[in-house]
């Protein structure tokens, strides 16, 4: 467990100091404060669109980062063989596997810090939110994070055994299905024939069903008259609950491919 | 207890994406490294060299056959704690400075506080990057690199080292460094088992030393008995030599040179040999010196393998 | 292969399958809690122009989007008893999707059904309806089912059969249209208001769309009609019962002893209720007939006159 931990930590340490994670926080805020100039043109619905606009930046930019530091967290190892020294010392290979998770899981949970930090002073400036808004936005960003662990999971299983370049590729795919499953899902329901309509339900359950984090949106953070939606904390555990289940199965499947692989 | 046992192992590739077909990296190896032993593994370049060294570090699973190291099998993960690696061309964490990465190869180890932290100290200084203790990775010579790389596989007071080429892409000054290093790891009571092609280091250091072509073991000894295999003679310097004396000797030798007032000789044929030697007694000769001749190990690696390597590199580094 | 690192092997894979193997259950769980998806916010774009902009070059595909949405949501009309659906952006969703692919002729017309149709069935809101059959037809002049439609919305919708007539009798002269539109066209403008038109259109949907839920509401209509025709009449013949009696019948039985040509039961096999004290039949809450308004101006051209 210690080892697990110690490499998560020197993971977070060689991410936090890559160049890359700083423009990309950078572009985050930039949109989040740009909200700021497009609420404007909403007439009276500011806080709405920052939020929606700000959450979604979070969102995309959290991906990002998530994908572009995820695929090379095990491929980078294994180029670069410093994975090589790193196994001949009592390190197994699964503690590599859940050390680099963990450190990277790390290292979004503080990106999202930053850019959440961003987001409430931009709420701030705006000034017309109520004050429990400010942390209602909290269980939002916590939703995005579970998104992100399933989209780190993704790219790091793909990052045991493909190029960084497919990996990204692949990953990128699978998010956005992630986000149609449902409508695929339709569409299965929509074609006469039982098989395909069997194998739309079968890859709608395999697919990462990124939806299920979205129950938490602007109208959950603000709660205004006729604009609300409440926080259902039972949905909120059973997507934590889904997102646990998930990347279990990423993680475990990545350390079950990364076991076998040989070095060369 | 030998201190690695390697017996009969092979590994397979499939190479090519439909049509697999296997190339053998390695064939039925069979090997033993001694404690306190500086072991040499030598070969041209994909002779299999890389591949024993990281089946032993079970990063390549083995086709088939057995390795041990220590008495375990190589993929005990806890035997790891005994043991040290620098693998080939090695490259660490860009961002990191050589204390950091230290520090993370000991906690590895499960050492941690102050004991860690002397430890690092007295390890940079011992390989000398302490000037460059807090300068990040990326910014090191392969030399520095080289060094650090040593640094991290013995911070653990490791049994055995197992480096992979450690003298590659390094200035003489920078071999001169790790050979001492790697003496100075002997005289501790280290075993070392090292894969090189730079012929030199590994007469001066090995104590044995194992030759692989092509997947296969050729030779395996001291330099000794490999190279007295192929005994060529005795040289010998003289002086004194009367102009009469030399056309004796002339008859016995091969070869016989003059530089100076000495006279050098070299006798192919041991009975020339012996008469030569009798003659220098009788004439109150004197003998400067006798040295039996043998091929240097490059000579010999040369016609042991690049006889059927034709177009074999140089060797050197 | 050496025995321990096969069971690790086989630990991390079976991990692996239990974790997936979860999965499923636990998404059915979460999607059971969900009792309403909301209705699409994806108006976020709420202008077509803007949307077809930002689809680049998907046009077809994004509306294909829109409109597989469109329908699930609100297209799941056996769950509209569970779940209020909100119909206040479809006649939008439904302009959008046009916008972008205005060869879907498929959500010119279930689109203009749904929105036609009066809460809770749709959004009753039938001059979005022929909006939208008015953008369709524009797109396909000569597609004689749009225009049809729109006469439908007019007859049955906005009762005003004129307006119908005139449509129908213009889509008759289409290439491809159906015989039966002349003689439906001349019904309207002369009988106009007569329930056989009503039926007639009805039957005529029913048969000719291949659409399920469309099939579905023209069938429900249909026999509400006969529900209509069968409680209107045993209204007026209690009504009579107790002119001639001086007291309402106890039971429907004894209403149509004798008679002939009244059902006490409705089409799909459900007795009717019967409050003897105000001698009102009326359809069983168990009943399954989906029953959606019929007029009362059929009620005279529906009931039977008791002899």
């Amino acid at each position: 467990m210690r080892r697990i931990l110690t490499i998560a930590r020197n993971t977070f340490r060689e991410n936090v100091r890559d160049k890359i994670l700083y423009n990309l926080i950078l572009f985050a805020l930039v949109m989040i404060f740009s909200s700021i100039a497009l609420g404007q043109l909403t007439l009276g619905n500011e806080e709405k669109v920052i939020l929606d606009l700000g959450i979604a930046a979070i969102s995309i930019f959290g991906m990002l980062i998530a994908i572009f530091i995820g695929i090379g967290l095990v491929y980078k190892e294994l180029e670069k063989r410093t994975a090589f020294a790193l196994l001949a010392k009592p390190v197994h290979r699964y503690e590599l596997i859940l050390g680099k998770y963990l450190g990277l899981l790390f290292t979004l949970l503080v990106n999202l810090s930053v850019m959440t930090a961003g987001l409430e002073l931009a709420l701030l400036y705006n000034g017309n939110a109520s004050g429990w808004a400010y942390v209602r936005i909290l269980p939002a960003v916590y939703m995005v994070f579970l998104s992100l662990a399933v989209t780190t999971a993704l790219a790091l299983l793909f990052s045991t055994f493909s190029t960084p370049a497919l990996s990204a590729l692949f990953t990128f795919f699978l998010w956005i299905a992630g986000h149609f499953g449902r409508d695929l899902l339709s569409f299965g329901e929509l074609a006469k024939s039982a098989p395909v309509q069997w194998l739309c339900r079968a890859v709608y359950y395999a697919l990462p069903n990124l939806g299920n984090f979205d129950i938490i949106d602007s109208r959950s953070v603000l709660q205004t008259v006729g604009y609300s939606r409440p926080i259902d904390p039972v949905a909120v555990a059973g997507s934590t609950a889904y997102c646990i289940l998930y990347c279990g199965a990423l993680v475990a499947l990545a350390v079950f491919v990364f076991m076998r692989r040989d070095f060369k | 207890m030998p201190v690695v046992e390697i017996e009969n192992l092979t590994k397979d590739f499939s190479v090519g994406f439909w049509r697999k077909r296997p190339v053998r990296a390695l064939d039925g190896l069979n090997l033993e490294v001694h404690r306190g032993e500086i072991f040499g593994f030598l070969g041209p370049n994909g002779a299999g060299k890389s591949t024993t060294i990281k089946l032993l570090m079970h990063l390549l699973h083995p086709t088939s056959g057995d390795a041990r190291i220590l008495g375990e099998p190589v993929s005990k993960v806890s035997m790891h704690q005994k043991i040290g690696y620098l693998p080939e061309n090695p490259y660490f964490y860009d961002y990191l400075t050589p204390a950091e990465l230290l520090t993370y190869a000991g906690r590895l180890f499960g050492m941690r506080g102050a004991p860690l932290a002397k430890k690092v100290e007295g390890l940079l200084e011992s390989v000398g990057l302490s000037h460059a203790r807090n300068l990040q990775l990326r910014k090191f010579s392969k030399g520095m690199i080289q060094r650090i790389g040593i640094a991290q596989a013995i911070i653990n007071d490791p049994e055995v080292v197992f480096l992979d080429e450690p003298m590659s892409g390094l200035d003489p000054l920078g071999r001169m460094e790790v050979r001492r290093i790697i003496t100075s790891l002997k005289s501790s009571g280290v075993t070392v088992f090292f894969s090189s092609h730079i012929l030199p280091d590994v007469e001066a250091l090995c104590d044995r030393i194992a030759i692989l072509n092509r997947g296969r073991l050729q030779e395996m000894g001291t330099l000794d008995q490999i190279l007295k295999t192929r005994f060529e003679g005795h040289e010998a310097v003289l002086s004194g030599v009367t102009p009469e004396a030399l056309d004796y000797i002339r008859k016995w030798c091969d070869e016989v040179w003059s530089m100076g007032d000495r006279l050098h000789v070299r006798i192919g044929a041991r009975d020339n040999f012996g008469a030569l030697i009798a003659f220098a007694f009788e004439h109150k000769l004197e003998l400067v010196s006798v040295n039996p001749i043998r091929p240097s190990l490059e000579e010999y690696f040369q016609s042991a393998v690049g006889s059927r390597q034709p177009a074999v590199a140089a060797f050197g580094g | 292969m050496k025995r321990r690192s096969l069971k690790q092997h086989l630990f991390w894979f079976g991990a692996f399958l239990v974790c997936a193997a979860l999965v499923k259950p636990l998404q059915d769980r979460i999607e059971a809690r969900q009792e309403d998806p909301g209705e699409p916010d994806i108006l976020f774009f709420s202008s077509p122009s803007i949307v077809k902009r930002m689809a680049l070059s998907y046009d077809s595909l994004v509306a294909d989007l829109y409109w597989m949405r469109t329908i699930q949501y609100y297209g799941r009309r056996d769950e509209a008893d569970k779940r209020p659906v909100r119909y206040k952006n479809l006649a939008r969703l439904l302009d959008i999707t046009t916008t972008l692919d205005p060869g879907l002729l498929d959500a010119y017309r279930t689109g203009s059904s749904f929105l036609a149709e009066p809460d809770p069935i749709g959004a009753g809101q039938p001059e979005e309806a022929l909006k939208l059959l008015d953008k369709g037809i524009r797109e396909h002049p000569q597609e004689w089912r749009l225009r049809h439609d729109k006469g439908f919305i007019y007859y049955w919708h906005l009762k005003d059969y004129k307006a119908a007539g005139d449509i129908w009798k213009e889509t008759s002269a289409l290439p491809g249209a159906p015989m039966w539109l002349s003689p439906l066209a001349a019904m309207s403008l002369s009988k106009g208001g007569a329930i056989e038109v009503a039926i007639a259109l009805w039957r005529h949907q029913y048969e000719e769309s291949d659409r399920e839920t469309v099939k579905e509401n023209a069938r429900n209509h249909l026999l509400s009609i006969e529900v209509a025709r069968d409680i209107w009449s045993l209204d007026l013949l209690t009504e009579k019962y107790r002119e001639e009696t001086g007291a309402y019948p106890r039971s429907l039985e004894e209403a149509v002893r004798g008679r002939k040509g009244y059902r006490i039961v409705d089409p799909l096999g459900t007795p009717y209720m019967y409050n003897p004290a105000t001698g009102a039949a009326s359809l069983s809450p168990d009943s399954t007939v989906r029953y959606l308004h019929v007029p009362e101006i059929y009620r005279e051209s529906l009931a039977i006159e008791p002899q």
